[in-house]
């Protein structure tokens, strides 16, 4: 038998990305006073971790050829809703924290079927969804933070553990998870396996669709997810939370590895997406670059990443079209 | 002895008659050469063997038993697969996980089922081996050859132990050296039993593996004989309707 060497292509995109990684580390470290300071990776840390949490099952959603882009007014309106089912309707913490993520898996759900039952794309449910909660949040509280006083929930979720931030311990945990997930389980085969050739897939017998809805599920879940969290990070609900966050989101997916056509794209990859947006957003705010501006690097940054997605290193990689 | 039997099977689609009345039966460890022009009604009857379509009348039987094929699936757990001419392969898995599709075998870590690799490598290499094929268990399959691809294609058949292989125009569209390939895979096929239905416009190769050619036209079985007893010329004949039946 033949044996040839081979580095696999998304081992090259990882590699080249973890390089990326460090230079801007050594960049900015090298020319601002702040960021090698443990105060500043903490902070860094943290904005990377809620984007993480919901961009490792947007990976997923990606692979199967889809998109949601309504996670930022999904993460305001569920951290408004958690707030007003323990303020308004005085429900217990974990009680409304559970309805809060059953909503979030129902809001999936929606997109799910609305995508392979009704045949609408999920970019335009989602980005209805987006104009929707957003607009109904600002409605609700009136465009004012509705403010929580339970201190050890606030501490504990948007606080720090064993030195390092809770969010970021949980967002190893779900990374871990969904890293597990997407090499060792035939769920994760299933789900590259539609991304693939959805056609193939079908004709064979998986159920596309069901994969499909569940990785649109567990995305809004974690949407939801995020939204309690920063319910404890910032003491209240607030309908202005996560403005552009699902730009960061796909951005790190894309960054990651993770091509915009699916088929393709690792938890590894999309990991060091996410930290690699974090320390460009966190980096240029060191340069003392105005904020507006640094939207417009972020901008060519996801637009060189996918240059370099499609055409060098996956140029084989896209698979056999169908939908 | 016959191990599938189509019983005067028509379908319309609205007023489009698709197929009407077809009788055609197939044994074990025979090759049949389904031929016929497009549109003749050759996919069709695939389809309808493979649960893609209901038949608008007449009957299926299987090993002796009537069958109905609601779905796909009904199908395949009679054994009976298809190996589409697009193949069915997801280019970005490994040849090993495009056969055990749907089909992964797991093991238990802890509580939770994870998918066993190494039983699943050794055999899609155990049935690589008995395709005689070069194939790689572990490699991408958009790293494969045409020949190659269609092993992987045809692999799945062989791990669920089907007993008849329906192929859609698998000689289109590879080049000389793989069809040789593909034919020596369809080749083992039959030698170790499987009843196999070719769908090709390729005259010569189907005249290489079949024992027996039907021909469709115009959703009408107008041959149905030996393929020693027949011609490539009568066949194109039948086939373009210069001669009625045979």
């Amino acid at each position: 038998m033949k044996k040839k060497v081979k580095i696999k292509v998304s081992n090259l995109h990882e590699i080249g990305l973890l390089i990326a990684l460090i230079s801007v580390l050594l960049i900015f470290g090298f020319s601002t006073e702040n960021f090698f300071t443990q105060r500043n990776f903490m902070s860094i840390l943290r904005s990377a971790s809620y984007v993480g949490l919901v961009a490792f099952p947007m990976t997923f959603v990606l692979i199967t050829r889809e998109i949601d882009i309504s996670v930022g007014p999904a993460v305001a309106w569920s951290g408004v809703f958690f707030v007003i089912l323990v303020k308004w309707f005085e429900f217990n913490y974990t009680f409304a924290a559970f309805i809060v993520l059953a909503w979030g898996l129902f809001l999936g759900y929606f997109i799910g079927i609305a995508r392979t039952k009704l045949m609408i794309p999920t970019f335009i449910t989602t980005l209805a969804l987006w104009s929707a909660l957003r607009g109904y949040s600002l409605f609700i509280t009136e465009g004012r933070p509705l403010a929580i006083s339970n201190k050890p929930f606030r501490y504990f979720f948007g606080g720090d553990v064993l030195g390092l931030p809770t969010v970021t311990w949980i967002m190893l945990m779900v990374f871990f998870i969904f890293w597990f997930l997407s090499k060792y389980t035939v769920l994760g085969t299933n789900i590259y396996a539609v991304g693939g050739n959805p056609k193939a897939a079908r004709s064979i017998g998986l159920n596309v669709d069901k994969i499909k809805i569940i990785t649109l599920m567990i995305t809004s879940m974690f949407s939801a997810l995020v939204g309690i969290l920063f319910v404890a990070r910032v003491s209240s609900g607030n309908s202005t939370v996560g403005e552009g966050m699902e730009f960061d989101v796909i951005a790190a997916v894309v960054v990651g590895g993770t091509a915009l056509g699916g088929a393709v794209g690792t938890m590894t990859g999309t990991l060091l997406g996410v930290l690699f947006i974090a320390m460009i957003s966190n980096g240029l705010i060191h340069w003392g670059i105005d904020p507006d501006l640094n939207k417009v690097v972020k901008g060519i940054i996801i637009f060189l990443a996918v240059v370099i997605n499609s055409n060098v290193t996956f140029k084989k990689n896209s698979g056999n079209k169908e939908e | 002895m016959s191990i599938l039997k189509l019983e005067n099977i028509s379908k319309s689609f609205g007023a489009v008659q698709a197929l009407d009345g077809v009788n055609l039966s197939l044994d074990a460890g025979e090759v049949l050469g389904l031929m016929g022009d497009n549109g003749a009604g050759k996919s069709t009857l695939v389809k309808i063997i493979a649960g893609n379509f209901k038949q608008s009348s007449g009957s299926i039987s299987f090993e002796n038993q009537n069958v109905e094929f609601l779905k796909p699936m009904d199908a395949r757990n009679k054994g009976i697969e298809v190996v589409y001419q697009d193949l069915a392969l997801c280019d970005n898995l490994t040849a090993a996980s495009n056969i055990f599709l749907t089909r992964e075998i797991t093991k238990s870590f802890g509580f939770i089922p994870i998918l066993n690799f190494s039983k699943m490598f050794q055999r899609a290499k155990d049935i690589f081996k008995e395709l005689k094929s070069e194939t790689l268990p572990e490699e991408e399959v958009r790293m494969m050859s045409g020949g190659q691809r269609q092993a992987v294609a045809i692999g799945r058949t062989k791990l669920s132990q089907a007993k008849v292989v329906l192929l859609d125009e698998p000689t289109a569209a590879i080049s000389v050296r793989q069809v040789a390939e593909v034919l020596e895979l369809i080749k083992q096929l039959k030698k170790q039993g499987v009843a196999v239905l070719i769908i090709s416009h390729r005259m010569p190769d189907v005249f290489a593996v079949s024992d027996r050619i039907a021909v469709l036209r115009r959703g009408k079985l107008v041959a149905n004989k030996k393929a020693n007893e027949s011609s490539p010329e009568e066949v194109t004949a039948l086939i373009t309707g210069a001669i009625e039946s045979a």
